[in-house]
């Protein structure tokens, strides 16, 4: 009975320290992309979210309904597509950022908001994945944020195998010379790149040089000594009729692929969807894969 | 602009000099790029391209990329720099370039709508040319009292409707912010994809501004006297004045539809060429157009190599390799 006794006051005491040892604790300082420590009082409730992948990865996490408002070009999930609009990187309207009494502000690296909204006191976080790895690493910290560790960790294993489920596939194909193209200029992304390291994981091999850096403008000529074996970014008719492109091998296979509109802003967004935009991806470089 | 109106007998050897000059640039343009092919392959490319024969993998990049560009290249340039000749003249200010008229500002406008609306990048061009049209013939028709064009308010009327078109194009960029680096990249200057169909088109529009320019050399110079001294000798300046404004606007626009803006060579090479040939515009308007050419066919040059396989885009080269030279000249002159 004594026994019993003292196994039910550890187990009663466990279960009520057990939370209490998982949820974070405030105040909570936080180092963020723009090098600031920055000290929350309390998980923020009437959030703003200045980033699109900001954005995506707070609804992911299930707090869709502590964003109070977002940037003009947060248009997933849905949720957050009919929330108020504040504006784009380079034209925000602070005035109304600042009218809405948000107890935080999600803010890219760009752009220069942390300094009015701080002098208004709007606290300020910035938090602007740019890496591969940044996704899972802005994951663990928005859940840190938002009080939500566990969920983080729920999303970073779910999106992990999202990108595993491919990566077995592609894993031992043979490589297919990719060619990504940002826009016409034109821009491409070099290896170490977050659609750089997309191609890689897709089962492609980027037909741009690493030590081009990670957004190079391209020479016209480079497409054509390496002659590569599918283009994405571009149009078959465009890429056809560019000076010197129309005998490439991945035009006369017809192997060029415009992306969709979604999948491309799935691609420039380090998010939770990466996943999916990695399999529509591998199955442009491996048809034969997916059978 | 203390030069001789004339230096006749230097003429030939300057018109072959820069000729030789060019040929010299051209060659190297055309051997030199991004990609290492040897000389008896470049050589090899013409002579099949010329002759109509299937091409090899690297004889593509001499035929159908190298060698269009250089063409285009020298198109621009040349037309850039007669345009800057011709203006300077007719306003008789050495700050006068082709972009005076709205043409550059225009151009620029055309080409982000049409970025930002995402139209194909083969409307790009003629949406960049029609607009670029359109805003000089605004200029005109605001500065213009009747039939005379008063050339102070024909140069603020351009500066004040180059100005409002570039605050709109930098709205619509700040609107459109995802497509802003193609915008952007656009108006420093882009010869990348220029191919046989970009110069062939081009062509025409290049080739009637040189013509009308040449035809108007000689009013040009009796305009250097004055308006009120060449009406009084009988030139119709105002006949003039139009036409010249025409044929600069006309080349002007089809270089900046198909090679967006390229800064300083139409305003920096009319002065070097006039300190080597004096200001007669019989001599001055060829010499621009040739040193025009070689100019952005050397910077394109540079542009595409000195980071190879990236590339710079090209207006940026023209400042950074015009602008000192131009500095050595003017002190050197002094």
């Amino acid at each position: 009975m004594k026994r019993f006794l003292l196994l039910m006051t550890a187990l009663t005491l466990g279960t009520l320290l057990l939370p209490g040892a998982w949820a974070v604790r405030y105040p909570l300082t936080l180092t963020d992309d723009l090098g600031r420590e920055v000290t929350l009082k309390e998980a923020p409730r009437r959030v703003i979210s200045l980033l699109p992948s900001t954005t995506e990865t707070v609804c992911a996490l299930g707090a869709c309904e502590r964003l109070i408002g977002v940037d003009d070009y947060s248009d997933y999930p849905p949720q957050a597509a009919r929330l108020p609009k504040f504006g784009g990187l380079y034209d925000p309207n602070i005035e109304a950022i600042v009218a809405a009494r948000p107890d935080l502000v999600l803010i890219s690296k760009y752009g220069r908001l942390e300094e009015p909204l701080r002098r208004a006191g709007v606290p300020t976080l910035a938090v602007h994945p740019e890496r591969f790895e940044d996704i899972f690493s802005k994951t663990t910290l928005l859940g840190r944020v938002f009080d939500l560790e566990s969920a983080a960790s729920r999303l970073n294993a779910r999106v992990r195998a999202d990108v595993a489920r491919v990566e077995v596939l592609t894993r031992h194909a043979r490589r297919v010379s990719t060619y990504l193209e940002v826009d016409p200029t034109p821009y491409s992304v070099g290896p170490q790149s977050f659609m750089g390291v997309m191609i890689e994981k897709a089962g492609g091999s980027n037909i741009v040089p690493a030590a081009l850096g990670e957004f190079p403008r391209i020479s016209p000529e480079l497409v054509v000594q390496k002659n590569p074996q599918v283009m994405l970014g571009l149009t078959l008719e465009e890429a056809r009729r560019r000076p010197g492109w129309a005998g490439l091998r991945a035009v006369r296979s017809k192997r060029v692929y415009k992306l969709p509109r979604d999948l491309d802003l799935m691609l420039s967004r380090p998010g939770p969807r990466i996943g999916v935009a990695l399999e529509v991806i591998a199955r442009r470089l491996h048809p034969e894969l997916f059978r | 602009m203390r030069v001789a109106l004339t230096r006749r007998r230097a003429a030939p050897l300057v018109l072959l000099g820069s000729g030789g000059l060019l040929l010299a640039v051209v060659l190297l343009a055309v051997g030199v790029g991004s990609v290492p092919i040897p000389p008896q392959v470049t050589l090899e490319a013409i002579y099949k391209g010329l002759s109509g024969q299937p091409l090899l993998d690297l004889e593509v990049i001499v035929w159908q990329l190298r060698l269009p560009r250089v063409a285009m290249g020298l198109l621009v340039g040349a037309s850039l720099a007669m345009s800057g000749a011709a203006y300077q003249g007719l306003f008789r200010n050495p700050l006068a370039d082709p972009y005076l008229m709205g043409v550059a500002s225009g151009g620029a406008f055309g080409a982000t709508l049409a970025i930002l609306l995402g139209l194909s990048t083969l409307l790009i061009p003629p949406v960049a040319l029609v607009c670029a049209l359109i805003s000089v013939a605004v200029t005109l028709m605001l500065a213009r009292r009747g039939r005379a064009l008063h050339t102070t308010g024909l140069v603020l009327a351009g500066v004040v409707v180059g100005s409002i078109l570039t605050a709109a194009s930098t709205y619509l960029m700040l609107r459109g912010e995802d497509r802003i680096r193609e915008v952007f990249a656009w108006t420093l200057g882009n010869l990348s994809f220029a191919g046989w169909k970009e110069a062939g088109t081009v062509l025409p529009y290049a080739l009637l501004g040189f013509a009308l320019l040449l035809a108007l050399s000689r009013p040009l110079n009796t305009l250097q006297l004055g308006e009120a001294t060449a009406h009084s000798l009988g030139l119709p300046v105002e006949r003039v004045k139009w036409l010249t404004v025409l044929a600069a606007t006309l080349s002007t626009a089809a270089a900046v539809s198909y090679a967006g803006i390229i800064g300083f060579v139409g305003l920096i090479t009319p002065h070097i060429v006039r300190r080597l040939v004096g200001a007669d515009f019989r001599l001055l308007l060829p010499a621009s157009a040739i040193a025009g050419g070689t100019l952005l066919v050397l910077a394109d040059l540079l542009a595409r190599t000195l980071t190879r396989p990236a590339e710079l885009p090209v207006g940026i080269v023209t400042t950074l390799l015009g602008g000192p030279f131009f500095l050595y000249l003017l002190r050197r002159q002094r």
